[in-house]
Order: structure tokens, then C-alpha cells, then sequence
């Protein structure tokens, strides 16, 4: 009798530790992981709707990692829990690939932007120096201050692609590409204007 | 008993037959496909970015649902067992149109506000550019102009691009970079409207008529806010005419190149008719006189003048050289048919008044209480 009281013991405590599920821990922990370096490769403004995707995931694993942990030991089950948290890093990893994708197309139109903008305000400088200095001093100060503060501007591009920010950075751009071309077809004004006349030398004023 | 067995075969599959076709899909595919639609609408109203607590509410429903519905597809149920899955999916389903519907309203409603953030700005920069032309004071305010110019360029890209956050953030940003416009405006030119300056300029005006009727003779009085020069003789006006200021002529001349007109009590020191000037006649002003020199001479101690600048010179009233390039660098400039009919009735000795205002109701003044006024409102 007592050796088959020992048997059923042993069966039971068996069946109790072959039938308790474990939390799949490494899996989140690696998914986890994957969102993070998402996160890091620029997927909060490159690939912002799918970082927000693998944010719900994570927060749906805990949740149900939480709801198994609550039940009786012999009635959890972690296989939603696992299978989702491989799924989310599989989907973290395809993110962060497609992040730092877009990241890059979005520097390179940056500094092409960036680019773009340089070469009118050297358009523009240039034609400044062609401006008359002896007459006509009001508009071509004032184009001198405009063509400075636009050269001030590029610095400002240059600060956001320096951030990361490739996006304002071409905002910035072609603002000041399109203002470049606005003060440039001022001075042509003002040279075609001017260029009838015959420019007197600088005085002591 | 064969024909039992027969019998029995045909109502147990006949049986079979009806149970199966009572069976049912686990999940309806519409059903799955109106949630991703309303997923792509929260995509497309930038859900994520705009309302991102929604969003991920929504999210953390639709990804676990998402999965079940997957791993249970192939499964069928009978027409009496409950569908939990459905039963989540519909209820995620109706929460998720409730949320496109609100963020919808939302962005609209964004979308406006932004707009006419927008409009307002974009009118004050109108304003501002107007009043600044009007005044001649884009010298004054150096690069700030372009500065704001670019912000709200920014701003209606970032608005066409549906980026309403960025977009708002610009214009404030240019609304700011107004604002910050007006007060240099007023620090630089506020003197225009100060009742007390203004008092000592028409004292100073009043004094050289005084002069012309006491003395019989002709007095010049320039006023740079109206841009006109008056000659007076025997106390009255005899001639009024129209003049242009150097490049930055509305300031107050403080050294050599700054473009600006000086203030102050000068007189006509020498005549140079034609062949003796390059801008057709020109009347030689005594600037920098006394007071001009002391005033110098304190600014640059105070350190308001760069070292190395000097006090300028070589003022004077004349006229044109070219009709096409017609700027002057500080002096006041005339039409030549008018600096023609002043140069006759000038003789050197001439006192010339330079004030910045007459009246406190001048153009600068204006254009000050304007731009005060819409900086109040903001």
C-alpha cells in the first residue's frame, strides 16, 4: 500500500513540474531588444506607424504573459505569448531595416537639398558682387543683409542634418532655395535697372 | 437487416450532410478586412503621431486578435458555440470606427486652426513688409526679414505635407520672429514717437524760421519722417520739395558708411555748381559740427560705435547724378529741377534744420502704432 501511495506521489509531482509552463522570457527579452534597436535606427520618424505596431505588440505580449501568469499553474499557457514575441522581433528587424532605409534616402535628399540651396545663395552672392556700390545703396544693403541671412540659414541646415533631422533639414532648403531665387531675380532687377546708369565712387558720407 | 443498416447509413451521413453544413467559418473575412481598413485610416489621420495613446490602444487589441485570427483560420465551429474572437473583433471594430471618426473631426478641426495660423501670420508679414517699405527701415532690421520669410516658407511646406505640428510650430516661430521685428523697429526708430524728442525738434524748426524772419533771410528745414525740405524766407515758406535720405536715412547718423542722415542744426558752407559735383548742384552742409563730435565721441566711449569707424563727413544737399541710380549714402537728395530752384536762393551761411518729425502724427510714428497694435492683438 504505501509503496503504491510512494508511486502515485511521484507520479503527481511528475506530472506537476512536466506540466508547468515556463514564461517565455528569452523570447520577449529578445523582442524587446529588436524594438529597442528599431527605436534607435530612426523608426519613431522614419517608419512611424509600424514603431507604433511593435510598441502595441510588446505592450500585447506583457499583457498576456500577465494573464498567464494568473491562472493555475497547470492551466497556463504561453504559446500566444511566444509566438507573438517571435513574430514582434522578426517584425522589429523588418522595421528597423526599412528605418534605416528611409533614414537614408531621406539624408541623401537632405544633403542634395542642402546642396541645392548652397548653390543659390552662391548664385546670389555672386550676382550681389556684381551690384552696383555706388548708387542705389538701399535696395542693395538690404539684398546684402538678405544674402547674409540666407548664408546664416545654410549653418541652420547644416545644424538639423547634423541632428538627424533630414526632414526639416530639406524644409529649410528649399525655403532658402526659393528665397535665394526671389533676391536673385531682385538684383537682376536692380542691375537691369542700374546698368543704364553709370556707377560713381564710394564717398565718405 | 441489410436494409436497416442501408436506412441507418443514409440518416447518418444524410446527418453528417446537415451538420456540416451548419457549420460556420471561425472569423467573417469582412469582418478581418474593415479592421484593417479602419488600421490604414488611423495610419492615413497620423494616429501614431497625433494621438498616439489611440493609437496604441487600438494596437494592443489588434495585434493579439490579429494573430488569433491566423492561427484559427482554418478552424469552423458549429452554429451554437461561442465565437469570442468575433465577438473581440466587433467590438475592436467599433471602437476603432469611433476612433477614426474622433481623430478625424480632430485633424479637421487641426487642419483649421493651422490654417488660419497660417493666414494670420502670413497677413502680419504683409503688414510688416508694407509698413518697413513705407518707413525705409529694411536697413535696420538686418537679416531678421529673411529669417522670417524662410520660417513661414517652412511652415506652408510642412502644411502641404499634411504635417500640421510642424507646420504650427513654424508659424509660430515667424510670429515670434515678428514680434521680435516690431521691437527693433521700436528701439531703433521709437524716438519718432516720443512726444519729448519730437517737442525739441520743433523747438528746433521754430527757432531757425524764427532766424529766417528775424534775420530777413532763408532757412532750410528738412524733415526725414515726411521727407520733405522746406525753404523759408523772411519766416515763411517760400519752397517745399520732396527729398530722399540716405540708404538707412531714417536712423540717426553715427559714423562713417552707416547709410544714415544726420540730425541737427548745420549750415551751408559752401555752393558747388555745375562741373564742381557729380550730382549736378550740390549745397555743403557743416556736419560733423560741434554737438555731432561730442555726440560721437560718447558713443564711441560707451562703445556703441565699432573703434575703428570714424565720424564721416562731406554732407550734403544736392541732386542727382543719374534719374536711374538716384540713392544717396547720407545726404539729402532732390529732383534736379527742384535742387535747381533751391541752389539759386541759397547762399552759403543758410542755416538747415535736419529733425527727425515735425508732428507726432508722422509716417514712422503710424507704422510704429500699427505694428504695436497687431503685436497687442497677438
Amino acid at each position: 500500500m504505501k509503496i503504491v501511495q510512494m508511486l502515485g506521489s511521484v507520479a503527481v509531482a511528475a506530472l506537476l513540474v512536466s506540466g508547468c509552463a515556463k514564461p517565455p522570457t528569452e523570447q520577449v527579452a529578445a523582442a524587446e531588444k529588436a524594438v529597442l534597436e528599431a527605436q534607435q535606427s530612426g523608426a519613431t520618424m522614419y517608419a512611424a506607424q509600424d514603431y507604433a505596431k511593435l510598441e502595441g505588440a510588446l505592450a500585447a505580449i506583457k499583457s498576456e504573459v500577465t494573464e498567464q501568469d494568473g491562472k493555475f499553474a497547470l492551466l497556463r499557457d504561453y504559446g500566444k505569448a511566444e509566438q507573438l514575441a517571435t513574430s514582434t522581433k522578426a517584425d522589429a528587424e523588418r522595421v528597423k531595416a526599412d528605418a534605416i532605409k528611409k533614414k537614408e534616402e531621406a539624408k541623401v535628399g537632405a544633403l542634395q537639398a542642402h546642396q541645392v540651396a548652397q548653390d543659390a545663395v552662391k548664385a546670389t552672392l555672386d550676382l550681389v558682387a556684381k551690384a552696383p556700390v555706388g548708387k542705389d545703396r538701399a535696395a542693395v544693403e538690404a539684398i546684402k543683409s538678405d544674402v547674409e541671412a540666407l548664408k546664416a540659414s545654410l549653418n541652420q541646415v547644416q545644424l538639423a542634418i547634423d541632428k538627424e533631422d533630414y526632414l526639416s533639414a530639406q524644409t529649410q532648403s528649399k525655403a532658402i532655395q526659393e528665397k535665394s531665387q526671389a533676391v536673385s531675380a531682385e538684383i537682376q532687377n536692380a542691375l537691369a535697372k542700374v546698368g543704364k546708369g553709370k556707377p560713381s565712387a564710394a564717398k565718405k558720407k | 437487416m441489410n436494409r436497416w443498416r442501408t436506412n441507418t447509413g443514409c440518416l447518418a451521413a444524410s446527418l453528417c450532410a446537415a451538420l456540416l453544413a451548419g457549420c460556420i467559418q471561425a472569423v467573417p473575412q469582412e469582418l478581418v478586412d474593415a479592421i484593417e481598413t479602419i488600421d490604414r485610416d488611423l495610419i492615413a489621420l497620423r494616429a501614431p503621431e497625433i494621438a498616439a495613446d489611440d493609437y496604441a490602444r487600438f494596437v494592443r487589441q489588434w495585434v493579439p486578435l490579429k494573430a488569433r485570427v491566423q492561427s484559427e483560420d482554418d478552424l469552423i465551429r458549429w452554429p451554437w458555440e461561442a465565437n469570442h474572437l468575433e465577438a473581440d473583433l466587433r467590438r475592436l471594430h467599433e471602437e476603432g470606427g469611433q476612433a477614426v471618426a474622433r481623430l478625424s473631426d480632430r485633424r479637421t478641426l487641426q487642419r483649421q486652426a493651422v490654417e488660419s495660423k497660417l493666414a494670420r501670420v502670413e497677413e502680419r508679414l504683409q503688414m510688416m513688409a508694407s509698413h518697413v517699405e513705407a518707413i525705409e527701415g529694411r536697413i535696420v532690421l538686418g537679416g531678421k526679414p529673411v529669417q522670417t520669410d524662410l520660417l513661414m516658407k517652412q511652415a506652408r511646406t510642412f502644411f502641404d505635407q499634411q504635417d500640421y505640428n510642424r507646420s504650427l510650430l513654424a508659424a509660430e516661430q515667424a510670429d515670434q520672429a515678428l514680434i521680435a521685428q516690431a521691437a527693433v523697429l521700436s528701439r531703433e526708430l521709437g524716438r519718432y514717437a516720443d512726444e519729448e524728442r519730437i517737442a525739441r525738434w520743433q523747438a528746433q524748426a521754430k527757432q531757425t524760421i524764427e532766424w529766417s524772419r528775424h534775420q530777413h533771410s532763408t532757412a532750410i528745414v528738412v524733415s526725414k519722417a515726411d521727407r520733405v525740405l522746406t525753404l523759408y524766407k523772411n519766416g515763411r515758406p517760400v519752397l517745399t520739395h520732396p527729398v530722399r535720405l540716405g540708404f538707412n536715412g531714417m536712423r540717426e547718423k553715427q559714423y562713417s558708411g552707416d547709410g544714415a542722415t544726420p540730425e541737427g542744426r548745420y549750415r551751408v558752407t559752401a555752393k558747388r555748381g555745375q562741373g564742381q559735383t557729380q550730382f549736378y548742384r550740390a549745397l555743403v552742409l557743416d556736419y560733423p559740427n560741434a554737438e555731432d563730435r561730442r555726440r560721437f565721441e560718447q558713443a564711441k566711449k560707451a562703445g556703441r560705435i565699432p573703434s575703428a569707424k570714424g565720424i564721416g563727413g562731406q554732407i550734403e544737399i544736392h541732386g542727382n547724378e543719374n534719374e536711374l541710380m538716384a540713392q544717396t549714402l547720407g545726404c539729402v537728395m532732390l529732383d534736379n529741377a527742384h535742387m535747381a530752384a533751391l541752389f539759386e536762393r541759397v547762399e552759403p551761411g543758410t542755416p538747415v534744420t535736419i529733425v527727425g518729425a515735425l508732428t507726432g502724427q508722422n509716417s514712422v510714428a503710424y507704422a510704429l502704432a500699427q505694428l504695436t497694435h497687431r503685436e497687442e492683438d497677438t
